[in-house]
């Protein structure tokens, strides 16, 4: 190799940040050079070429194909369960089934509520009946249909609304009411009393499906009496932990791989009950198992958003100051305790100044699949409510909503005991630049001023804003980067990349800190047996809780490189620079290269360990956004088109610009499915099961329901004191306030408040259908 | 699940129509409703019988009397694309467009299209329903938001069609291979209404195969649109729409036909529409009038009331955008 190739795995000429001395901590990145970049993924051509390996592509040797038999009723007892014929047909290895199980494997629904794997009352349409592996998955679906199954039908309830009535069907021995919570803070009765303006209104949002693209499923392998799964999914050591308690095994004996995964929005973040079948028949048959559901399982069992219906009262002065809110929220995360109104009200507690609020929230049973967190639960459900009301407040005192939400930004959490201050908040900043981008104001006067023309084609613009209850990361995590004698890196991490590119900004931040180039980056992740513990990517979390541990990994390697040349150069640690390709001595002026060590030759390696240190104490680290759009509304047939869309979004160091603005126009794309398209239709009056469980009743949007013209706004604000990369997390606020503000702007389109998602045809029709004739031209 | 029947490419139309003797065997054209009705188990299967080797059933061409032949196996796009349908057939065309997605446009067919099952949920899931010989209909009382306003009985389905509103505006017809002959049949008789018999959609006969169809001329003055309402831009069948053909001279309108998709469980003639609109310069009195009277027998259900409102602003729409031309 000629000499001036060897060193190909560093940048030349690199500003590589200072190294603290051993026990220091590093200072914040001044100015970058790798991080805020655009750097396409790390892994974009594996993925697009289709070289990645995603864990429905795991083919093993001998391997086999399980199925779950699911009950087709939204409520009924299993009597008896014949599998006599199945069990004869060619091709089936084996069949689980209540009985089979003896009831010695349980699934835990919640800590309070564990059953049977398979539990005699199925009390949702896709609940777990059986379940069989069998020489393909074609032989493993006529097998489920040859299984016979007695089952006793119950009354259901299919409307969380309906729940609580009297006479309503019991679901669970203790009743329907699961949870009921209430909040507290000043005096609502005396903020009501001094306000100028008080409003009450009741707003839903529809039950959405998470749907991610690759369904949810795994493959299950036993070698003796060690089980390897490779799981599609958000935390490999999340799944590793529920399976080996529910199997009773070791930790050290379950290893879980999730490298590549098709999506996942917090219903893949623990194992389903198809893992476990899948690793019960594999060990009852001695071969891998394959088990995978199919769109209408996903759709019935796998994770949903719960429907949320809420009431909100507020007051406000006519300057503006909030005086008072008052938040009622009952929702249902279907048949066994999931959250059904998890953090429902914390946009109420926490996104706006006001000192009295009061909430209470109730979750229900009803005969429908469990609900799992969903990318920002409670949040896009709650701004519905809140941010319509912030609106229909500013208009009854006469203020713009901006100037409005501008008059009440919080510097401190006041939803939190104590009202901690936040570390950094860009609220204001996403608000006022936000408005500025998008050219808010002389919108308002377009479309303000347009209303009075006679056209059935009405423009409005709308917006919202939002505060991510968490978003900080958190310990713990532990990186390993390992520089090699040729000055290639491997990063080691056990956190997983479900699609926001969690490999390509860790990649960044040891070419930010090490110098190196990205792409010649080796990263090893998401698998318990080769790589170190991760909690799983959910709650915004994955770059503020990594990147931290990742920077001082590569810290750690540095230092006992600089330890090296302080031995080779005879100068003190505190005279060294490490540049990059090179080690400096500010002293002598004698530099090494980092390849020429002789102890790293000798060596072969240096080995870097990075721990996630503890966040600030008493403050909050939370992300903020605000976002905009106009609309136009069709007032003869209540077609709404979205026209251009705005995502002002801070969420700390802006990492890497290019996933950040896709993760703002994703974000945004799954806010106008709960705005505009998405809803679980459940047959409610004769048989509770849900009637539109295809891609094509279930109407995610499609390229054509999204603005061609969708601008990311990062307000680039890094936070030195919530971690030691200034990063906040970004995948969950970018879909709080998107269906608001499409809602606020039909309001200021057409005047009317759409009060319940999602704002299609059949529902605009409806509430244009009730304005006068006058309103509507 | 396994397959259980058996699939057969015959290289003649008169190889196909014997091959699809006995009740359950289905004709595959382009697969796309096929595929999903064989995996929604919506209709019992033994036997498929291709017709994708019957070269002579694609492409489109003027026919003698200054009229459009299109061959039933033409691909949806290629309706959608084609210069001649877009200029003289405009609706056909727009309505070709309007189409699922630009996958199902590729592989579905005119004849397809036509020949297509309903999109009701009931009918396609898990329930035995009327139409698949059940007791009842569960949209009657159940999830109904997407079902008809007009033309109901006992079965509460729309016709899923997108192009045969259209063809039925310009008078086409389509042309029957089988086994005792061939016959031509109206798109307007083409169509079976559940009050008729609410376990068919076409009077197709088992051996029957639809060859082409057949467009006649267009007259001078001829202006025609079709409009889809629809709850997503993309893949996804009509809340409501209209096929409008219009002949104008002098900015009267000479005679008319007005088809409404969406709207009843066959594409739906809005014969009141007609007579208000004809002899007439479409001022706003009688596009008014005329939208009221397309619902003025529209029975809505329990959950799709909002239909009215949309059809009659729909038609006032598109009528203004007629007017004049």
């Amino acid at each position: 190799m000629k000499d001036d190739e060897r060193d190909l795995y560093f940048v030349e000429g690199i500003a590589v940040p200072q190294t603290p001395l051993p026990g220091e901590e590093p200072a914040a990145w001044g100015k970058t050079t790798v991080i805020g970049q655009r750097q396409p993924r790390v892994d974009a051509y594996e993925r697009v070429s289709g070289t990645a390996v995603y864990p429905s592509d795991v083919v093993l040797p001998n391997m086999l194909y399980g199925a779950l038999l699911r009950c087709p009723h939204a409520h009924a007892r299993v009597k008896k369960v014949d599998i006599s014929a199945a069990e004869r047909m060619e091709g089936v290895h084996a069949i689980l089934t209540g009985a089979s199980l003896a009831g010695k494997v349980k699934w835990p629904y919640s800590e309070e509520v564990v059953t049977d794997l398979f539990d005699a009352q199925c009390r949702f349409e896709g609940e777990a009946v059986a379940a069989v592996a069998a020489t393909t998955p074609y032989v493993a679906r006529d097998a489920l249909r040859a299984i016979a199954v007695e089952y006793e039908v119950l009354p259901f309830v299919a409307d969380e609304r309906e729940s609580l009535a009297p006479g309503a069907a019991q679901i669970h021995a203790g009743g329907n009411r699961f949870k009921a919570e209430t909040y507290e803070r000043g005096d609502v009765n005396k903020g009501f009393a001094e306000a100028d303006v008080v409003l009450e209104e009741k707003y839903r949002t529809a039950c959405e499906i998470q749907s991610p693209m690759e369904l949810h499923g795994c493959v299950a392998n036993w070698e003796g009496d060690s089980l390897t799964i490779w799981e599609s999914t958000q935390g490999v050591y999340a799944v590793q932990a529920k399976t080996a308690d529910i199997l009773g095994l070791p930790l050290s004996k379950v290893r879980v791989i999730g490298h590549y995964m098709g999506g996942g929005f917090g219903a893949k973040l623990q194992p389903g009950k198809y893992t476990i079948c899948a690793a019960l028949l594999a060990r009852k048959i001695g071969r891998p198992v394959k088990i995978f559901l199919s769109r209408e399982e996903a759709m019935l069992a796998a994770g949903n958003r719960p429907p949320a219906n809420m009431t909100i009262k507020a007051g406000v002065k006519k300057d503006g100051t909030l005086t008072a809110l008052q938040f009622s929220g009952l929702g249902s995360g279907g048949a066994y305790p999931a959250g059904g109104t998890s953090l429902l009200d914390w946009l109420v507690r926490d996104l706006y100044v006001c000192p009295n609020v009061q909430s209470e929230l109730t979750d229900v049973a009803i005969n429908a699949g469990p609900a799992r967190p969903f990318r920002a639960p409670g949040h896009p459900q709650c701004a519905w409510a809140l941010e319509q009301m912030m609106d229909a407040l500013a208009e009854a005192i006469g203020m713009d909503p901006v100037d409005l939400r501008l008059k009440n930004v919080p510097l401190v959490s006041q939803g939190r005991e104590g009202s901690p201050p936040y570390t950094t908040t860009g609220l204001s900043a996403c608000i006022t630049e936000g408005a500025e981008a998008f050219g808010w104001r002389e919108a308002r006067r377009r479309t303000a001023a347009a209303r009075k023309e006679k056209n059935h084609l009405k423009r409005g613009v709308g917006m919202g804003s939002c505060v991510w209850f968490v978003g900080g990361g958190r310990p713990p995590s532990t990186v390993i980067v390992k520089l090699f004698a040729d000055g290639s890196v491997n990063l080691n991490m056990g956190a997983s990349d479900i699609g926001t590119g969690t490999k390509t900004v860790m990649s960044m931040v040891l070419a930010e800190e090490l110098g190196v180039r990205p792409e010649t980056i080796q990263i090893e992740h998401a698998d318990t047996g080769s790589t170190q513990y991760a909690t799983p990517s959910g709650g915004s979390k994955t770059v503020p809780t990594e990147s931290p541990a990742v920077r001082s990994a590569a810290i750690a390697v540095k230092q006992q490189l600089l330890k090296m040349a302080a031995g080779e150069l005879g100068s003190p640690l505190e005279n060294l620079r490490y540049t990059g390709e090179y080690i400096e001595a500010t002293d002598s002026g004698k530099k090494v290269k980092i390849t020429d060590l002789a102890s790293l030759k000798k060596q072969g390696v240096v080995v870097g360990i990075g721990y996630r240190g503890p966040n600030p104490e008493g403050k909050v680290v939370n992300p903020f956004a605000a976002q905009f759009c106009e609309v136009e509304v069709n007032t003869r047939t209540g077609e709404v088109r979205i026209l251009r869309f705005l995502g002002a979004h801070e969420s700390g160091r802006v990492m890497d610009r290019l996933t950040f603005d896709n993760q703002v126009f994703g974000g945004i794309t799954m806010g106008i499915g709960l705005g505009m398209t998405e809803k679980r239709i459940l047959d409610a009056n004769s048989t509770g099961k849900m009637v539109n469980r295809n891609l094509h009743d279930y109407k995610l949007p499609t390229a054509l329901d999204v603005p061609e013209e969708m601008v990311s706004l990062p307000v680039d604000m890094p936070d030195s004191e919530a971690n030691n990369t200034g990063a906040k997390g970004l995948g969950e606020p970018v879909t709080i306030p998107t269906a608001a503000a499409i809602a606020n702007a039909i309001y200021d389109a057409v005047g009317v408040r759409v009060r319940q998602s999602p704002a299609d045809p059949l529902t605009m029709n409806r509430l244009l259908a009730e304005q006068s004739p006058e309103e509507r031209s | 699940m396994t397959v259980h029947f058996s699939y057969v490419r015959p290289a003649s139309l008169q190889d196909a129509m014997g091959q699809l003797t006995g009740d359950n065997a289905r004709i595959h054209a382009g697969g796309t409703d096929l595929l999903g009705c064989l995996r929604d188990e919506v209709f019992p299967v033994d036997k498929l019988v291709s017709i994708s080797r019957l070269d002579k059933l694609r492409g489109i061409k003027k026919t003698t009397d200054g009229g459009l032949s299109i061959g039933a196996l033409t691909t949806i796009a290629e309706v959608a694309v084609h210069p001649l349908i877009r200029e003289k057939y405009t609706a056909l065309a727009q309505g070709a467009a309007a189409v699922g997605s630009p996958q199902i446009r590729n592989q579905g067919t005119l004849g397809g299209n036509l020949c297509q099952k309903p999109r009701c949920w009931y009918y396609r899931g898990e329930f035995h329903c009327l139409r698949k010989g059940g007791d009842f209909c569960y949209a009657a009382e159940g999830e109904n938001q997407y079902h008809c306003i007009l033309g109901g009985d006992y079965c509460y389905i729309v016709h899923p069609s997108d192009t045969a509103p259209a063809l039925q505006a310009f008078g086409a017809t389509l042309r029957i291979a089988g086994p005792r002959g061939g016959r031509d049949v109206s798109v307007a008789d083409f169509f079976v209404p559940p009050s008729r018999d609410v376990t068919r959609e076409t009077v197709l006969e088992q051996e029957e195969i639809v060859t082409e169809i057949l467009l006649p001329p267009a007259p001078a003055g001829l202006r025609s649109a079709y409009r889809k309402v629809r709850a997503r831009q993309a893949w996804d069948f009509a809340l409501a729409g209209v096929a409008l053909a219009l002949e104008q001279e002098g900015g009267r309108v000479q005679k008319s036909r007005v088809v409404l998709s969406g709207a009843a469980p066959i594409p739906w003639r809005a014969v009141e529409v007609e007579k208000i609109i004809n002899d007439s310069t479409l001022g706003a009195e009688v596009i008014r009038e005329a939208a009221a009277a397309a619902m003025a027998k529209a029975v809505p259900l329990s959950k799709n009331g909002y239909k009215i409102p949309l059809f009659q602003g729909m038609l006032e729409e598109e009528l203004e955008k007629m007017r004049g031309a």
